[in-house]
């Protein structure tokens, strides 16, 4: 039975960067296709939900479509596959472009859901080993830590306004932008004010005292991750020597 | 009346935090919901402004199913004072904070204004009225965002936690404010762990503790 | 030996007031004592706080004259850093302290940044959290507490750092009572341990673990009798 490795974050990190490279470095679409599936497989091998991605994607579909047709009438080259008028809506090129864009797309959101299935704060304990400094990593953590709160803040703020009888639909657009206005001086002044009580609690206790300082936990690489590591690289090679054949 | 037919209700991705709940909040008494952190009492509340929608059974503000009214129209029966009175406040000066909804639902102007200087005057803002809403003392701030609702002439008014980050002066406006709306006819539900105000103002308290009402009494009568 | 805390003729105005808001205050805590301020707000309690911590004028700009001596060193010569292993300051709000994703990380926090050697933070961590009675909860988050237990934690983050004096700046005002009675009886505790404490607070009900009650007026402190004004 297979069971779901525990990866080092650094490793997964460094499988998402060869995978998303990918999806901008090759063009071919074929060759798009198999990262596609080697980063689905990714996912799935390393305990992720391959629905997500698709849910995920969802929202992008009508982008997606608009990326075709744009594609298709602005490069005016091909065969029109759909036409309407004079004005080729979607052509062969188009479509292919457009299937590449979408490719790509697919690909990154694909290698970020990956990233999720590393805990958070594993991922800043193995930037901080990498060297990025430490102050970088801790803005990091609290940004991934506070933003579910911020989202809570902005939707209170949100319904306290309309709960002031303000109903955003049946306002006109322009009035409704000045509406939204209002929306900023509550979400900043809470950001404001969080930001400036948290570093006077982490200077209090003794943040920024050294250029360096220890770690409780420290992440190793086990074999796995070399394996991991070294497998990616691979595929990363062989494929881009395979895109530079096929062009 | 606020009341609350079977409802129940879960946070995204959460447990449930009520499950068929019924419960009335009458207009004509101080109603006081108390109990232990993370009890539900912030929940309860904002299922009763219908700022949280259950997702079976219904709360019907003066009849109005919440999940069928739009926010606000909401606004014109029920108040909410959030815990935190900044989350709530967003103009750039006191006047303006009272007056800008007004403006953008086209109030005309002389009837606007009467309306604000007569909340600034209600709630002792006058003289704050040209001031930055920031500069102002959390408990101003807070008569600041009662006055703001005020204007719209809720029936209802919900208030979390009012009394957190007042001294004792300042609790005792704020106690002033409580009875001078409670002589107005507007119904309060009070979410409050401060005893002696609990005790100074309740005429009904409701005990919430793990998603469940453990106790309804009511006490100076 | 040096009293924990010694406020010698303390003065302090801020940058855009045209009033002092300290004025010639004094105050001399004991090893060991629990001292409670009291005042009306916009007084000057969270000043004084600041005062005492170092915050003031290390973060927080603005005229100060006199001096504040902790166990004998004035802060003004004293680094944060160096301040943080002899005072820690518990503060209102428990979210706008605890940033980490869970407790072990948030009480690591301060040893961490000290460069304290790994086994010995493993070793203060396990210490503080038996002290505090929340060992359960090492890996859990923040967010997954109480309101009193977020204190608690607040707490035991300062306490990794092994200060003889704690702050807290109205650190029961946004608890319910069993939080309260959680944090009170730890304050107990502590206080036989010979930690010194000094308490901001607007509840008049939480001020009885205090040995002296003082009241901020007019910039100065004395002792109170059951008025503010």
């Amino acid at each position: 039975m297979w069971q779901t490795p525990t990866l080092d974050p650094r490793t997964k990190l460094l499988i998402v960067l060869c995978l998303s490279s990918l999806a901008v470095l090759i063009k071919n679409v074929y060759i798009l296709l198999l990262v596609l599936v080697l980063t689905l497989a990714a996912v799935k091998l390393t305990g992720g939900e391959i629905w997500h991605v698709f849910s995920k994607l969802k929202r992008f579909i009508s982008i997606f479509l608009a990326v075709i047709i744009l594609q298709s009438v602005f490069t005016n080259e091909g065969q029109a596959i759909v036409q309407v008028m004079q004005v080729k809506l979607i052509t062969d090129v188009g479509l292919l472009r457009g299937l590449q864009t979408i490719l790509r797309f697919f690909i990154v959101i694909a290698a970020a859901v990956l990233m999720t299935t590393a805990n958070p704060r594993d991922i800043i304990q193995g930037l901080i080993q990498w060297k990025v400094p430490y102050e970088l990593a801790f803005m990091v953590t609290i940004a991934i830590r506070f933003l579910p709160l911020l989202q809570e803040e902005a939707t209170d703020t949100l319904t306290a306004l309309q709960l002031r009888g303000v109903n955003l639909k049946q306002i006109p657009i322009l009035k409704r932008l000045r509406t939204y206005s209002y929306l900023l001086m509550p979400l900043l002044t809470s950001v404001l004010m969080k930001s400036r009580d948290l570093s006077v609690a982490m200077e209090m206790r003794a943040f920024r005292a050294y250029p360096q300082r220890t770690s409780l936990r420290e992440l190793q690489f086990s074999g796995i991750d070399y394996l991991a590591m070294a497998l990616s690289m691979l595929i990363f090679l062989l494929l881009l020597v395979a895109a530079l054949g096929f062009n | 009346m606020i009341s609350l037919q079977d409802v129940s209700f879960h946070y995204k991705r959460g447990k449930w935090v009520f499950q068929e709940l019924n419960l009335e909040i009458r207009r004509n008494l101080i109603t006081f919901i108390v109990g232990p952190n993370g009890g539900g009492k912030t929940t309860l509340g904002k299922l009763m402004a219908g700022i949280l929608k259950p997702q079976t059974g219904m709360v019907l503000i003066d009849n109005l199913n919440t999940k069928e009214v739009p926010l606000a129209e909401l606004g014109a029966k029920v108040g909410y004072l959030f815990q935190e009175p900044e989350r709530q406040i967003f103009a750039n000066t006191v006047r303006e904070e009272i007056g800008f909804v007004l403006d953008l639902r086209e109030v005309p102007p002389a009837e606007s204004k009467a309306k604000v200087d007569q909340a600034l005057a209600q709630f002792q803002l006058t003289h704050l009225a040209a001031l930055s809403p920031l500069k102002l003392s959390r408990g101003e701030k807070q008569r600041l965002v009662i006055a703001a609702i005020m204007v719209n002439q809720p029936q209802f008014f919900i208030l979390d936690e009012p009394t957190t980050g007042l001294d004792q002066e300042r609790k005792a406006i704020l106690s002033g404010v409580i009875e001078g709306l409670q002589q107005q006819g507007i119904g309060m539900a009070i979410i409050s762990h401060d005893q002696s105000f609990v005790q100074r103002h309740a005429q009904q308290l409701i005990t919430v503790a793990k998603g469940e009402i453990v106790d309804v009494a009511n006490p100076n009568t | 030996m040096s009293l924990p805390i010694l406020v010698k003729d303390l003065s302090f105005q801020y940058e855009n007031d045209a009033t002092q808001i300290l004025r010639h205050l004094n105050l001399a805590v004991a090893k060991g004592e629990i001292v409670a301020v009291v005042g009306l707000s916009g007084i000057g309690k969270s000043t004084l706080c600041y005062c005492l911590s170092g915050l003031i004028p290390h973060v927080y700009g603005g005229m100060m004259e006199g001096e504040v001596l902790l166990q004998g060193q004035n802060t003004k010569e004293l680094s944060l850093a160096a301040i943080a292993t002899t005072l820690g300051i518990v503060f209102q709000n428990p979210d706008h302290q605890l940033f980490s994703f869970n407790v072990e990380d948030e009480l690591a926090f301060g040893p961490e940044n000290l460069c304290v050697p790994r086994a010995e933070i493993a070793r203060r961590i396990e210490e503080v959290l038996a002290k505090v009675g929340m060992q359960d909860y090492r890996d859990a988050s923040p967010q997954q507490l109480s309101g009193g237990q977020r204190q608690l934690i607040a707490m035991a983050a300062v306490l990794t750092l092994q200060p003889e004096i704690l702050i807290f700046d109205e650190a029961m005002s946004q608890i319910d009572a069993d939080g309260k009675a959680m944090l009170k009886a730890m304050m107990l505790r502590l206080k036989e341990e010979g930690k010194t404490m000094v308490m901001i607070e607007h509840d008049l009900d939480n001020l009885q673990i205090a040995d002296r009650v003082l009241v901020l007026r007019e910039g100065q402190l004395s002792p109170y009798t059951g008025s503010l004004s």
